[in-house]
């Protein structure tokens, strides 16, 4: 129901179409990459997809991470620039309830551009490199793996998002938080846990067994992320 | 009422904003890293530069690259938010005063805040090099001549893409396509100052004087380096064409 009603209200903001562009704008990234100068990667020993994501993902999960802190502000700044947050709170919802809608919509959306980056990680590697079987495979693990670290930023921009009133503010803070995570660097398990660096990282980046512990420390932080919120709008609730 | 009167009016209407808590927590976590790795300009060999330009030079490369233009495309949501709410805007547009005018005082306001940005991320540097050298017992300070001409231009060789930043700003009504075009349009920078039109993408300029001044200071590095002659007039004209749309185009989504 939140859900439906969150898509609703973001009907003409342009934010799916922001999303679809953004889409197309991240897949063209190793399409072009291999036009001019596929000689470079055709030639390498390892999974196509592999060789792919390690020339491109870091600039597509740049414009990913982009996209959601945008979107997130975004969808918030909708409540707050008219004072349409304060008829939402009459109503007989929990404001967690909002957030946990605009969740819904935000994790939708990039859902969304995921696959889109996903079918062009695919197409290149049956266009440039020879067909193999695990292909399907390969593709489906590394997307999904993305999409479980992509959780925490989510909500993490979310969080941002909903705590200023001022779009600029929520933006200023994201744009800073993505630069911090462009700095730290991607062997260090501990600072890694930042949850806008978590969607930099590659299923070939590391062993089976640190990529296990992101997988569940991607959950966990999603879920500490929310409680974070829960707590955040109680509070605020309680001063205002 | 002439330009000079309306910029300080622009300056006041973003007083209470907090803007300058982000200029500064930007600034500060630009060069943490910087201080934490201080011990790496030493083994800077292979490159031929020496650890106190070779400081200075990573400093202001991450700046350009990325935290820069990222915040200068947030300063003018800012602008454009404050007007919008309460339709500051349509009050604006009732005095008489020209629209262009307006426009162009928002956009020197825009430019004064990449200016302080630049001036803080100066005096940032001198205060990370003095922690740096203290910690690594070394000299990683630079004269202030070097560091202001250097940082000058890389303030002027951005103006081009502030322009065109608040083309998009003023353009663009939907806010999540303006802020998306700017922030995405930052990301492909990289790859453009590697390329031969590099003249041609203004988002680019800063981040080619810095690496083609990185490629002057390492003895064995070869990096492309500014020819004025494609590039000035492009710049130029690149300035001028976003400008004068935006100020055609000011007001006027307001005003049908």
């Amino acid at each position: 129901m939140s859900f439906v009603l969150e898509l609703r209200k973001v009907k003409r903001t342009g934010f799916l179409p922001a999303f679809l562009s953004g889409g197309i704008l991240a897949a063209a990234v190793p399409a072009l990459n291999m036009a001019f100068r596929s000689e470079m990667y055709v030639g390498m020993n390892a999974a196509p997809v592999n060789i792919l994501l390690d020339a491109n993902w870091q600039m597509m999960s740049m414009l990913n991470i982009l996209l959601v802190v945008a979107g997130a502000c975004i969808l918030y700044n909708t409540e707050y620039a008219d004072n349409a947050i304060q008829r939402m709170c009459t109503l007989p919802t929990k404001e967690s309830t909002m957030f946990f809608g605009k969740t819904a919509v935000l994790i939708t959306v990039s859902i969304l551009l995921l696959m889109i980056e996903a079918v062009s990680v695919f197409g290149c590697s049956i266009h440039w490199f020879e067909e193999s079987a695990d292909l399907y495979m390969e593709t489906l693990k590394n997307f999904g793996f993305f999409l479980m670290l992509m959780l925490p930023t989510i909500l993490f921009s979310l969080v941002i998002a909903s705590v200023s009133k001022n779009m600029w503010i929520s933006l200023g803070i994201g744009v800073v938080c993505v630069f911090v995570a462009t700095m730290i660097p991607s062997q260090n398990f501990v600072l890694t846990l930042f949850p806008f660096a978590l969607p930099f990282l590659t299923l070939e980046s590391h062993t089976a067994d640190v990529i296990r512990n992101y997988t569940v420390a991607g959950a966990v932080e999603t879920v500490l992320i929310a409680l974070l919120e829960v707590m955040i709008l109680k509070v605020r609730r309680s001063f205002e | 009422m002439n330009i000079l009167s309306l910029v300080p009016v622009e300056w006041k209407k973003i007083r209470r904003s907090k803007i300058f808590f982000i200029l500064v927590l930007a600034t500060v976590i630009l060069w943490i890293p910087s201080i934490l790795n201080a011990d790496f300009n030493f083994g800077m060999q292979a490159e031929g530069i020496s650890p106190e330009n070779n400081f200075f030079i990573q400093g202001f490369m991450a700046m350009a690259w990325f935290i820069f233009p990222a915040t200068m495309v947030v300063i003018t949501v800012l602008q454009n938010q404050t007007e919008r709410s309460n339709h500051g805007i349509l009050k604006m547009l009732a005095l008489p005063v020209s629209t262009a005018k307006l426009c162009m005082a928002k956009f020197i306001v825009l430019v004064s805040f990449s200016a302080i940005q630049f001036l803080m991320s100066i005096g940032m540097y001198y205060v990370s090099a003095m922690i740096a050298g203290s910690m690594q017992n070394y000299n990683f300070m630079l004269p202030p001549f070097f560091i202001f001409k250097e940082v000058g231009m890389m303030w002027a060789s951005a103006i081009p893409m502030l322009a065109f930043f608040w083309l998009l700003a003023v353009c663009i009504q939907t806010p999540i396509f303006s802020i998306g075009i700017g922030l995405t349009s930052v990301v492909p920078s990289v790859l453009m100052i590697n390329t031969k039109v590099w003249f041609a993408y203004p988002m680019a300029y800063p981040f080619f004087v810095i690496t083609s001044e990185y490629g002057k200071l390492a003895t064995n590095l070869e990096m492309d380096q500014v020819e004025l002659i494609p590039w000035l007039p492009v710049a130029a004209l690149i300035t001028v064409v976003c400008l004068m749309i935006s100020c055609i185009r000011f007001g006027q989504a307001e005003r049908r």
